[in-house]
């Protein structure tokens, strides 16, 4: 348990180092949670400790028993862990220091004094030293004990301090929807720093503790009620319900929030409706689709040549070699077309080929799509580098939908449609089919299922969809830039259906505001996006594969061993002796 | 893992009439007839315009030197996909890792005087530093990120590498800047020997004569050493090797060491050919050595090697071969698109490769 | 267990955000109608501007706004123009002394977004801009591409100018492209073709050129230009081939071109594709005799970092800021001051733009705004807009700033053509071998 706790503390120190060697502690620190003390980075800082504490102490199955330490033991290794990270973090100041900032910074550009600074809470190398480690040892003890904590208090502590950390991280949203609906906010959020107040984040914690404690302590008493439970006609009520509940607030937002959420907010429409489709073709019918901004990059350049867009050149602006000017919606109509003509056509070389090198191939076509667009070859179609512009404003009975506003419900809308579509699909003969060549392709031909057709068809509705979600995204743009439609864009989306769930179209949803959404925000984070979308990728695969909203069925092909089905069944015996592990000590503590 | 079996299936109604096989053959027919008459052209333009004999025989040196390097990550790629079934997307980054390990002593050294002073001494180290660090990445790599997903279903370690690779290029620009840093060249290795009567560039040289030496040591060590037996054994089949005794998981590292120290060599060569690094370098050289490797045939060896050359090549001559006869502007911006049509015309017609079996692998 | 967490979490801020809806206040005393007073005088003129006016009360600070690439791989770009704006706005009470200044009275309040040298970029950056109604005006973008129908047109819909420290692109204040509400201190890129087509034909005597462009509008449209203006001289274009920013193998490329050997090479590019195509010349024989020049995209120091000895005898054009870098008030003053707020020495060419930039918009609130006698102004946007454009005589740190009818502000503009190693990112002090001072009338 000891070397558990030393180790722990080492990985610790290493995520430590890392986010401070990457830059992210100092950048982060300038988004404030909590008055001016409490910012991003410094929660950065304080996290490392408390969950190598807390992960050093968790319930092991050893030999078919659970062992879990005991209090003081606990304790005492989790202060362990907590001080071997904060040790390695003035560890990795003293080696700066020794070998001299300067020199140090010439190669890792990150290591500035505001760097140090910001590790030692301004106080000097040796007294900073000191608090990290001291500070580690601290946190660590709590993150050892914190488990054993009783489930009553604990559970809704930790709601709380979610609520406000959730709260903060929103400080672009949330205090313009209460502008907006004329509500008193300077006493929640600062007007200098941005983030919540300490009175507001005070009385937000004690709100949030208080009611989750009360929803909590009910459930004890009266049973749990998840969605999921009941009589199937109360289930489906509860559900639409809930759905509509989802879909008046989403309608409500701009009127809410103001344009600069409407305009992010229209961003992550689209991004969210080319990740429903990936989701379709990847989700459902389990084929890996890596070339989806190839499509995205079809749709915008086609309702741009369809509505009569320019070219931009050195000289001012031409007309480009092929165009049209029709109306937007009837363009749209041919852009559906063309996108799943063109999916189809992709899908037709690839028909027999394995997962991997399908992936390979879409993304093949994905590159060869954007050099494409910008090649000094087609520039009198396409406009070469600096693209098309003047692109439609989809006028619609003399409203345009080029204004946040009101390209926020135009995109609403088509994602709408997209869900529909998705689980119209999800529980049709198609869906069936998809199923049942994604579990095993052979088993599904020999029982007649015509995989290479739908394979086809899979394609086609992501050729469609991506399609669809390319025009959207020229109307809102208003110009074509191939710049916007590179790989990592389809890469983009691969995350935000993979953290979501594969297969999971609330998933995606969420997946789509936390990735999209939270970055778009955050100027802070926008520049460490693409870095959280690979740790995001690696780690929900290695940890929760089926994503944060998992759909039920996919979970359980995704978490079983490829030969040993019965696998499955141990992994969750195992997680349900933890459960129960824990539940005992809890009880006998 | 088990082999891959050949199952004979009920056709559906799709597969029974020969659509496809009409499609393949319109398609090579197409392929070769604008090969045929996009190379016509280009060797017809006139004179002013014309290729010269000299450009020929750069771009050919070019190709062949770039190809070299290619071959080399393309090994990394063949190497791991010969064992665990997986391509491993973060390969272009191990290579990347690499360059970028020993950018920061050969810039030193440079300032100092060192690297001109001992060229072949600096040089070496060099190449040693990259191979320290680009193993460094690809064990962990495997130990974290493909390990714990050993059995998992196809795509999950291929999303995850997909991954991985964002990580680590994002991680690298994040430490290091996300500037392109020029690599010093060693006064030695500027300007050209004279072989044949060819003119060739010294750092083309120095390129091909340490990958064809690092080719050759490999070829041996896999047929040669215990532990490359154990490697083709565990490539074969990996549960009998473990019921023989092979420990798997201590030759799946090896496999990655090897793989990363190549990757680490043609970082090097990399540098020194074309002078510069950047975080990003991983990704482009990464997906063409990946196009080698399954043209050449993926699990093979000398696949890989052969792919490589022919990639360099096609990827040096093509465009200008086949494009500028037709007067499209500015070829040499389409050369990935040449790579990418090769990749997935080897898909299409033999999937396994020029040194493979003509068959279709299925799931 | 995490579902119901979830729920409840969400349940709660739902609750919560409808408790808070429900218990809604009126807002009492608006602070955007015009405060108390006659109603004669400020409330007349911000009547009949379109726009209407920005009302700063007493003691509040003017916003301006700054949209420039402040991160990813051209922050050198940016950030050197925001500090050249933080410069401006401590120097409006007439000395460096790390204090802002004010203008009529007020504190001036900056907010900076990235415009992420994108098109993307710049509509985001430009919306949450656009979105506060105290926003009088914004200095940016840094790139073309953010600005071109996406920045001007969201912030020309809201009555809110924008002044450009570094767009050099001719289509921004083209005919039917300029949105009217749009300035640039920076040069007008038809000078700067011209410029280095008179250099190479009239004082490097070439008759052959070729020219390399990467996929930015900057780039495209330079190159574009020399091209024009060589060829309207009587020499020969012999390629005009494209590249992409990030590509790193030009030497087929320049191979392809040198079996042309033409005289001169231009590559108005940004690096690190410059300073490789400089060092993989040197390998072509068929460009040994070309006279290599790249133009202020490439002029960083990374520049020379990276082409090494390559670089030697390159030359780069850049507006010739040895008119006013050599001045007493750069050299004493400034330079000082930008080590002082930054730590190290200007990244980029387009900082005292920014200064410029700045100081026309503080000239022209100066101009406009009217007093509402408690202390409180009133700047009406249309009026600013105009006084603005009728800039005239200004002078700048980069010369006399005049500005014409459709925005720019840099009419007469001299444009350096240095040769390497006298280069002014790595010596301030150096001169250009060739320098020519055009107007836009001349180039049109």
């Amino acid at each position: 348990m000891v070397r558990a706790g030393a180790k722990a503390g080492l990985l610790g120190g290493a995520v430590l180092l890392y986010a401070a060697a990457v830059g992210m502690l100092v950048r982060l620190d300038e988004l404030h949670l909590v008055g001016t003390q409490v910012t991003l980075g410094r929660v950065l800082l304080v996290l490392p400790p408390f969950v190598a504490a807390f992960l050093a102490v968790r319930p092991r199955v050893v030999g078919g028993r659970v062992e879990q330490p005991g209090p003081p033991a606990a304790l005492a290794i989790g202060a362990l862990a907590g001080g071997v990270t904060g040790a390695v973090g003035a560890g990795g100041l003293a080696l700066v220091d020794a070998i001299g900032l300067d020199r140090v910074r010439s190669v890792f550009v990150a290591v500035s004094p505001a760097l140090v600074e910001t590790m030692t809470f301004g106080r000097g190398l040796g007294l900073g030293a000191a608090i990290l480690v001291l500070g580690g040892l601290g946190l660590g003890a709590v993150g050892g004990i914190w488990r054993r904590v009783r489930h009553g208090l604990r559970r809704p502590v930790e709601v709380g301090l979610l609520t406000v950390f959730v709260l903060g991280m929103l400080q672009r949203v949330v205090p313009f929807m209460l502008d907006e609906l004329r509500i008193e906010r300077d006493w929640l959020y600062s007007r200098v720093t941005r983030g919540l107040t300490w009175v507001g984040a005070v009385v937000v914690l004690v709100v949030a503790t208080a009611a989750a404690a009360y929803v909590l302590d009910r459930r004890e008493r009266h049973g749990r009620a998840p969605l999921e439970e009941g009589r199937p006609e109360v289930r489906g009520v509860r559900r639409l319900v809930l759905a509509g509940i989802v879909v008046a607030f989403f309608a409500a937002l701009p009127q809410l929030a103001g344009s600069i959420v409407s305009e992010i907010m229209g961003t992550v429409g689209v991004f969210l409706l080319l990740a429903l489709g990936l989701n379709i073709v990847t989700g459902y019918a389990g084929m890996l689709h890596l070339g989806f901004s190839a499509f995205f990059l079809l749709g915008a350049y086609s309702i741009a040549l369809l509505t009569g867009a320019n070219l931009v050149t050195a000289f001012g602006l031409v007309a480009p070699r092929f165009s049209a000017h029709l109306d937007f919606y009837v363009a749209l109509v041919l852009v559906v077309l063309i996108g799943a003509a063109v999916g189809a056509l992709l899908a037709a070389p690839v028909l027999r080929l394995r997962g991997d090198y399908l992936a390979i191939v879409t993304l093949a076509f994905a590159q060869i799509a954007v050099i494409l667009a910008t090649s000094s070859w087609l520039q009198p179609i396409t406009g070469g580098p600096q693209g098309l512009r003047d692109v439609t404003k989809a006028p619609l009975l003399g409203i345009g939908f080029r204004s946040a506003e009101n390209f926020y419900y135009l995109v609403l809308v088509a994602c709408v449609l997209a869900v529909y579509v998705s689980w119209r699909l999800a529980w049709s003969r198609t869906g069936r089919a998809w199923n049942a060549m994604r579990e095993d392709e052979q088993v599904a031909e020999a029982m007649g299922v015509p995989t290479g057709r739908y394979k086809m068809l899979g394609f086609a509705i992501g050729g469609a969809i991506g399609a669809i979600g390319g025009a959207m995204f020229a109307v809102k743009v208003g110009t074509v830039q191939p710049g916007s439609f590179e790989i990592i864009q389809s890469i983009t989306i691969l995350a935000v259906v993979i953290l979501g769930g594969l297969g999971s179209v609330p998933g995606v949803v969420l997946g789509a505001l936390v990735l999209l959404g939270l970055p778009g925000l955050l100027t802070q984070l926008e520049e460490y996006r693409f870095l959280i979308y690979g740790a995001s990728l690696v780690a929900i695969m290695i940890l929760r594969p089926q994503g944060l909203i998992p759909n039920v069925r996919r979970m359980r092909e995704l978490q079983e061993e490829e030969r040993t089905q019965d696998a499955w069944q141990q992994i969750f015996a195992a997680r349900q002796e933890e459960e129960a592990a824990e539940g005992a000590t809890e009880a006998a503590s | 893992m088990s082999q891959e079996a050949r199952t004979t299936r009920t056709l559906g109604r799709f597969e029974r009439l020969p659509t496809r096989r009409i499609v393949l053959v319109a398609l090579s027919i197409g392929i070769a007839t604008a090969v045929a008459y996009g190379s016509y052209r280009t060797l017809t333009l006139p004179a002013g315009q014309r290729y010269s004999g000299s450009a020929w025989r750069d771009f050919l040196v070019l190709g062949v030197a770039q190809g070299a390097v290619y071959a080399l990550i393309a090994l990394g790629y063949t190497l791991v996909y010969g064992i665990l079934r997986m391509i491993n997307f973060a390969h272009g980054e191990v290579f990347m890792a690499g360059a970028f390990g020993s950018f920061f002593f050969a810039d030193a050294w440079e300032r100092s005087g060192f690297l001109d002073r001992r060229p072949v001494l600096a040089v070496l180290l060099l190449v040693l530093l990259a191979m320290a660090v680009s193993v460094t990445v690809a064990v962990l790599l495997e130990r974290i990120a493909y390990r714990p997903l050993r059995g998992a279903p196809r795509l999950v370690p291929l999303i995850t590498a997909i991954g991985a690779s964002l990580f680590l290029q994002n991680t690298f620009r994040g430490l290091f800047g996300a500037q392109t840093r020029g690599y010093p060249k060693p006064t030695a290795l500027e300007g050209t020997w004279s072989i044949l009567g060819i003119p060739v560039q010294r750092v083309q040289v120095l390129v091909l004569v340490v990958a064809a030496a690092a080719m050759v040591v490999l070829t041996q060590f896999v047929s040669r050493t215990k532990t490359g037996k154990s490697m083709r054994a565990a490539a074969e089949d990996q549960e009998i090797a473990a019921l023989m005794g092979i420990d798997v998981d201590r030759v799946i590292v090896t496999t990655f060491v090897l793989g990363g120290m190549l990757a680490g060599i043609a970082g090097v060569l990399f540098a020194l050919t074309f002078g510069n690094i950047s975080y990003f370098m991983g990704f482009a050289p990464g997906i063409t050595a990946f196009t080698a490797a399954v043209l050449g045939g993926i699990g093979s060896i000398s696949g890989a090697a052969i792919g490589g050359l022919v990639i360099g090549v096609l990827q040096s001559i093509g465009p200008a071969l086949l494009l500028t006869g037709i007067h499209v502007p500015s070829p040499f911006q389409l050369k990935d698109v040449v790579t990418f049509l090769i990749l997935i015309l080897v898909l299409l017609f033999r999937p396994g490769g020029i040194l493979g079996t003509g068959e279709v692998e299925k799931v | 267990m995490r579902k119901r967490t979830w729920f409840a979490l969400v349940a709660l801020v739902g609750a919560l955000a409808l408790i808070t809806a429900a218990c809604a206040q009126e807002e009492g005393g608006g602070t955007t109608g015009p405060t108390g007073g006659t109603a004669t005088g400020p409330a007349a003129d911000c009547e009949s501007d379109p726009f209407g006016c920005v009302n700063v009360g007493a003691g509040e600070p003017i916003t301006v706004g700054t949209l420039l690439a402040i991160s990813g791989d051209v922050a050198f770009l940016g950030l050197d123009s925001q500090h050249g704006v933080e410069l401006a706005v401590d120097y409006l009470d007439g000395a460096f002394d790390g204090k802002g200044g004010q203008i009529a009275g007020h504190d001036v309040n900056l907010v900076n977004e990235d415009d992420g040298c994108s098109a993307e970029g710049g509509q985001a950056g430009a919306t949450k801009l656009a979105a506060d109604p105290q926003m009088v005006a914004v200095i940016g973008t840094s790139c073309s591409s953010a600005a071109l129908g996406v920045a001007d047109q969201i912030l020309a819909d809201k009555g809110i100018m924008l002044i450009s420290p570094s767009n050099t692109n001719p289509n921004l204040t083209a005919e039917g492209v300029w949105t009217g509400w749009y300035a640039r201190t920076a040069h007008n890129d038809k000078i700067q073709g011209a410029i280095v087509a008179d250099f190479a034909y009239d004082e490097l005597g070439a008759r052959t050129a070729a020219t390399i462009n990467d996929e930015s509008p900057y780039a495209d449209a330079l190159a574009a230009v020399f091209r024009q203006v060589f060829e309207s001289k009587g020499g020969t274009i012999t390629a005009a081939e494209a590249i992409q920013s990030t590509d790193t193998d030009f030497k087929p490329l320049l191979t392809s071109i040198g079996q042309q050997s033409p005289d001169v090479l231009y590559f108005p590019d940004f690096n690190p594709a410059c300073a490789l195509i400089t060092k993989q010349a040197a390998d072509v024989p068929g460009l040994k005799d070309t006279a290599l020049i790249g133009s202020d995209g490439c002029a960083d120091p990374s520049y020379t970092e990276t082409a090494g000895a390559a670089a030697d005898g390159a030359y780069l054009s850049q507006p010739d800021t040895s008119a006013f870098q050599q001045g007493d008030f750069y050299q004493n003053e400034f330079l000082p001051a930008y080590r002082e707020l930054v730590g190290d020495d200007p990244t980029a060419a387009f900082h005292a733009h920014a200064f410029d930039a700045f100081m026309i918009l503080a000239q022209a609130i100066e101009q406009v705004a009217i007093e509402g006698g408690d202390g409180s102004i009133s700047i009406p946007r249309t009026a600013l807009k105009d006084a603005v454009l009728a800039t005239s005589g200004h002078q700048g740190i980069t010369g006399t700033i005049t500005c014409n009818a459709t925005g720019d502000c840099a009419t007469e503009v001299t444009i350096g053509i240095y040769q390497v190693p006298a280069v002014p990112f790595d010596d301030p002090k150096a001169k250009p071998v060739f320098s020519e001072t055009k107007s836009l009338e001349d180039v049109a």
